[in-house]
């Protein structure tokens, strides 16, 4: 079993970073890797048990599983069930909390998983680097209004 | 029941902050509100259960008992079995949990206690303000930022 842990700081208010967050069909408005995102079966994106449907950019799909979902701990949980690359038994975990000096954000995503033998190293840089670390700057950029002030500069 | 949370960033390694704080019986060489502190019995200050009587710059005295201590998460609960502060059923903890991104520290602090209802605004601030960011302070002063 291989095991996972990313965290950072955000540099705005924990109830910021959730709004972004707790949308589980709403990785397409943030993530860099993500094209597409639906829910299956019309159900809502905060139902426990929902699945999501993504289209990455390489135009690979992928199927995940909302396991928990908790607004007063801020913590959210998924599993993979269809996946274009060799990640088995992935299951994930998302928790903020507050900074309480500074009202900044904790953020901190974690997982595990198994691969086939030989794919550890690369598999496990690829979640660390592609999916975590570009999930943090990407929703740090749009929190903290950097992409905002990008494209207000780019409609002048 | 009234509840503290005090929470912070400490720009060193959760294992180098770790060794500052885990001592139960170390309060005096990194946080500045306590002057004194001893482990009663002669038990050694990571055994679960010892007690520490240490004594506050104010002079206040205070006995508090371990709980819980854990190097693998990074924690320590406590409680009060005495103070001159008007808290019952008093039980802190203290967790630090590292930040990946640099080699940083998030430290969390908190506690949950009863009191008389029109003393809790007070004791919320004094323990959370006074003791728990000043500790946070103290450590973010000894580490650089």
């Amino acid at each position: 079993m291989i095991r996972i842990v990313r965290s950072t700081i955000i540099d705005a208010p924990t109830d910021r970073v959730w709004a972004f967050l707790r949308d589980f069909n709403g990785h397409d408005r943030w993530h860099p890797a993500v094209a597409k995102s639906t829910i299956e079966r019309n159900q809502t994106s905060d139902k426990v048990g929902c699945v999501r449907h993504f289209f990455l950019r390489d135009g690979s799909e992928l199927r995940e599983k909302l396991l928990t979902l908790s607004d007063l701990e801020q913590t959210f949980s998924y599993c993979l069930l269809d996946t274009p690359v060799p990640l088995f038994n992935y299951v994930a975990h998302v928790r903020l909390a507050p900074v309480t000096d500074g009202d900044r954000t904790f953020w901190d995503w974690r997982c595990s998983f198994t691969t086939r033998p030989g794919l550890e190293e690369g598999m496990r840089q690829m979640v660390s680097e592609q999916i975590y670390d570009a999930g943090f700057a990407a929703v740090r950029a749009h929190v903290t209004g950097a992409v905002t002030g990008a494209s207000q500069e780019g409609r002048t | 029941m009234a509840r503290v949370y005090v929470s912070s960033v400490i720009n060193g390694r959760s294992d180098r902050v770790w060794a500052r704080v885990r001592d139960f019986n170390g309060l005096p060489s990194w946080h500045p509100g306590i002057a004194e502190s001893r482990i009663e019995n002669g038990e050694p200050s990571d055994k679960i259960g010892c007690i520490r009587d240490f004594r506050l710059r104010n002079g206040d005295r205070i006995r508090e008992k371990l709980l819980g201590l854990s190097d693998f998460d990074l924690f320590c609960t406590y409680s009060i079995l005495e103070s001159p502060m008007g808290v019952e059923n008093y039980v802190a903890t203290l967790r630090l949990t590292p930040i990946t991104d640099g080699e940083r520290t998030f430290v969390e602090w908190t506690a949950e206690f009863d009191c008389a209802p029109e003393r809790e605004a007070e004791l919320v601030g004094n323990i959370g303000s006074g003791v728990f960011q000043g500790g946070f302070d103290a450590l973010k002063r000894q580490f650089g930022g």
